[in-house]
């Protein structure tokens, strides 16, 4: 969906047709859920907090400013709808954004053989991207899934545009690394 | 070199794994229960002023009725380039600011003050301690007009002004704080 379109349909809500909004919950339904599902581990848990963010964008739809790309600003309402719910756990964000695995790890475990073949496996890159802290593992999402630029980065991470580019390249160490303790 | 070229096509690599990685699917009544919950939206009268403004219009000129609108904008172009001039001449005009942040609340090791007028870069606009009022304190000139900031911590957290009389959503969930500058106003110890 390009910008244009995305635009005629937020003016066409503004005016007061919440039923054109479906298509970008459509559009955008994977990414947010996604989003929710890496970082809460639980399928229910993740649909619950990516409905309340589509709720919220529709909310605060009116800050949108037009001539801008409509998904980094989706993410970024959808990350302040994480940071409010990790909260809620009684736990601080950046604790979190610096140090937690994936939750669905412990349920998914897998075993001590299946775990090293995993790295050993150039295809299965993602799952490692997936363990990683999630500042390293959201930065890498966005800029090669999502094609942010570093400044969006930044802006949904909150962080400076340098502290983007520190996260990626980091991030890309990081499984670099997973991978070469194996060969 | 070949190290070089090993790591610029592992990034490749990972880059594409990341980007061919399936997606986790929502339940399939998800788009239902969002849309379920949806009003119509009852707009303030800035926010229609807003969608007229930014409307997309489209319009056709004939060579007659272009020419006072060519005559229109150069002499907007020339009274605003002279008045850009007299703004931004030596000793135009600008105040002194002076942004303070109390460090009590937020823990830092560093501050800077990063807004619309300079390009919301930390670059020379690092905030020093004083410890005689407990915070952190910069001036800087400004020129009359409105001007939105944010306090930036440590290079990577973005804190709004508590003591700013004004603020605005900046579209990305975080609110910028305004200063208004005047002559008569700036922040108070």
């Amino acid at each position: 969906m390009d910008e244009k379109r995305e635009t005629e349909i937020i003016r066409e809500v503004l005016a007061g047709n919440p039923g054109a909004f479906e298509e970008l919950v459509r559009r955008y339904q994977g990414p947010v859920y996604s989003l929710m599902l890496r970082s809460l581990g639980n399928a229910d848990d993740a649909a619950d907090l990516a409905q309340e963010a589509f709720a919220r964008a529709y909310t605060r739809l009116e800050t949108f400013k037009f001539g801008k790309r409509f998904f980094p600003w989706l993410y970024s309402v959808s990350m302040n709808v994480l940071r409010d719910r990790v909260r809620a756990m009684g736990r601080d964000f950046h604790v979190y954004m610096e140090t937690d695995a994936l939750p669905a790890q412990a349920e998914n475990a897998v075993d001590e053989r299946e775990a090293v073949e995993t790295r050993l496996d150039g295809e299965k890159a993602f799952e490692v991207v997936l363990r990683l802290a999630p500042k390293y593992r959201e930065a890498l999402i966005l800029r090669f899934r999502y094609d942010f630029t570093m400044r969006e980065i930044a802006r949904t991470l909150g962080v400076s545009v340098s502290g983007a580019k520190m996260r990626v390249g980091r991030g890309l160490d990081m499984v670099r690394e997973e991978f070469g303790r194996n060969e | 070199m070949k190290n070089i070229h090993q790591k610029k096509l592992s990034d490749e690599t990972i880059a594409q794994r990341i980007r061919s990685a399936s997606e986790s699917r929502p339940p399939a009544d998800f788009v239902s229960r969002v849309m379920d919950g949806l009003e119509p939206k009852k707009l303030s009268f800035w926010t229609r002023v807003r969608l007229w403004l930014t409307e997309p219009r489209s319009m056709t000129f004939t060579p007659v009725r272009l020419i006072p609108v060519v005559a229109t904008v150069a002499v907007l172009l020339v009274v605003g380039i002279s008045q850009f001039d007299m703004l931004y001449m030596p000793d135009n005009g600008n105040h002194p600011v002076r942004f303070v942040f109390r460090s009590d609340a937020v823990p830092a090791s560093n501050v800077a003050v990063i807004g619309s007028f300079n390009n919301w870069q930390a670059t020379g606009a690092m905030m020093q301690y004083d410890r005689s009022a407990g915070a952190w304190v910069l001036e800087m000139p400004l020129p009359p007009g409105n001007h939105e900031y944010m306090f930036l911590i440590d290079g990577e957290k973005f804190v709004e002004d508590p003591y700013a009389p004004l603020g605005r959503d900046d579209g990305f969930g975080n609110r910028n704080s305004i200063i208004i500058v005047d002559g008569a106003y700036e922040q108070a110890l």
